[in-house]
């Protein structure tokens, strides 16, 4: 209940203070909320199956995010940044898809 | 769709949690991707902490806020991305209503420039109606009048043709094809001057599509589309019984488009846009003394001299 409460008042703040995004890292914007997601939902699923540790989650969600942004960081300097965060998205997209099929299985036993 | 994705029907042992703490080394990274999408941490960690979790109660609670703090980050990482897709979504309108504004003022800009061509060119042809004879400037009216580059009127016919009102497929648009047929079936029942959506057409008329639209001399007309002919009497049944005017019927019938024909009187069709000069050569100075003598020369091959009746 409480992590949820935390991630709901991060969206309110979010929102009400609007922080300013240093423009050199905005392209990062939409690959780090993929990131961010990833750990999220494998959170979540580590939750129902039981074993969820805190510093995992926190590690993970760091190196996520730090590793999907420098990825493509080093994408772009290499002329190939479309191609490595279409790389990225999709690995990622497949974790969050294969972690939510499984919190799907947890919620409803389907 | 979501099969591969789907680790329960792999058939691991997913329903009991109790064994999941047991890694397999996938052959490959993308099988193992698919088959565990669980980051292996979270259960090397379940498997460090079954045996001592007491001794460790300080740095329990550390861990329990950072991982609060991170998910606040997350929200406030999620809401950033939000705002930044809010603010940025009038950027892209504007300038794609900025666009649409200078396709506007261009096409505005083309049709003053247009209209400045006629009226320069009437001037011209006044100036030129004065400086010639009777004869000659009749005969320079009906060259211009068959070339389609000056304005016409009389009787002929006009043709409609127009979309399937729910044109979604290619088959029930009407296609430059069409247009280029209907023109040549109407050529070639008499007609002296034709054209299409008021763009006159000339001998060297383009009539072809690019991108879903249909370029007539490489300006675009839109449906629907009206091609109007001046000819003699007898063109709109000639017209009628071509075999294009047959091939469009049966198009009608299939895919909904409309054609219909109808004779029309006083039509007037606007001249064709000036064709590009691409040769030329002076004209013999009426000067009795030069002429003289260039007739008397024999031909020196240098220049091909215009002849007599190619004048005009």
């Amino acid at each position: 209940m409480i992590p949820v409460l935390a991630l709901v008042a991060g969206i309110v703040l979010g929102l009400y203070l609007d922080p300013a995004v240093p423009a050199p890292l905005l392209p990062y914007l939409p690959i780090a909320v993929v990131a961010a997601l990833d750990a999220v939902f494998g959170g979540i699923r580590a939750k129902l199956d039981g074993i969820f540790d805190d510093k995992q989650f926190v590690i993970s969600f760091i190196s996520n995010v730090l590793v999907a942004g420098l990825i493509v960081y080093l994408g772009d300097q290499l002329g190939v940044g479309g191609q490595l965060s279409t790389g990225v998205v999709v690995v990622l997209g497949v974790r969050i898809f294969g972690n939510v099929a499984a919190i799907r299985r947890h919620l409803f036993r389907a | 769709m979501s099969r591969p994705v789907d680790p329960g029907s792999a058939g691991d042992p997913e329903g009991t949690p109790a064994s999941k703490p047991e890694r397999h080394y996938a052959p490959d990274f993308l099988t193992q991707l698919f088959q565990d999408p669980l980051d292996p941490g979270y259960a090397d960690a379940a498997a460090g902490r079954s045996g001592d979790h007491e001794a460790r109660t300080w740095r329990w609670g550390t861990l329990r806020t950072l991982t609060l703090v991170t998910l606040v980050v997350t929200g406030m990482l999620f809401a950033m991305a939000y705002r930044k897709t809010v603010a940025e979504e009038p950027d892209r309108s504007q300038a794609r209503a900025g666009l649409i504004a200078q396709i506007h003022e261009r096409e505005k800009d083309a049709d003053d420039l247009a209209r400045r061509t006629e009226q320069l060119r009437r001037e011209v042809s006044a100036a030129r109606s004065a400086a010639l004879t009777d004869t000659e400037a009749i005969r320079l009216r009906e060259l211009e009048a068959v070339t389609g580059f000056g304005r016409v009127s009389g009787d002929g016919v006009v043709v409609r043709v127009a979309d399937a009102p729910d044109a979604e497929s290619a088959n029930s648009r009407v296609l430059d094809i069409d247009l280029q047929k209907i023109a040549n079936a109407l050529w070639s029942a008499g007609a002296e001057a034709i054209a299409i959506n008021g763009q006159r057409l000339t001998s060297t008329s383009t009539i072809r599509s690019a991108g879903g639209t249909i370029l007539v001399d490489f300006r675009p007309v839109t449906g629907p589309y009206e091609v109007t002919a001046i000819g003699p009497r007898q063109m709109e049944r000639e017209f009628s019984a071509s075999e294009t005017a047959g091939v469009m019927r049966r198009v009608v019938q299939v895919y909904g488009i409309s054609f219909e024909i109808a004779d029309a009187d006083d039509l007037t069709l606007p001249a064709a846009a000036e064709p590009q000069l691409r040769y030329a050569e002076p004209l013999v100075t009426p000067d009795p003394t030069e002429s003289g003598a260039a007739n008397g020369s024999p031909p020196t091959g240098a220049s091909p001299r215009p002849s007599s009746s190619g004048g005009g």
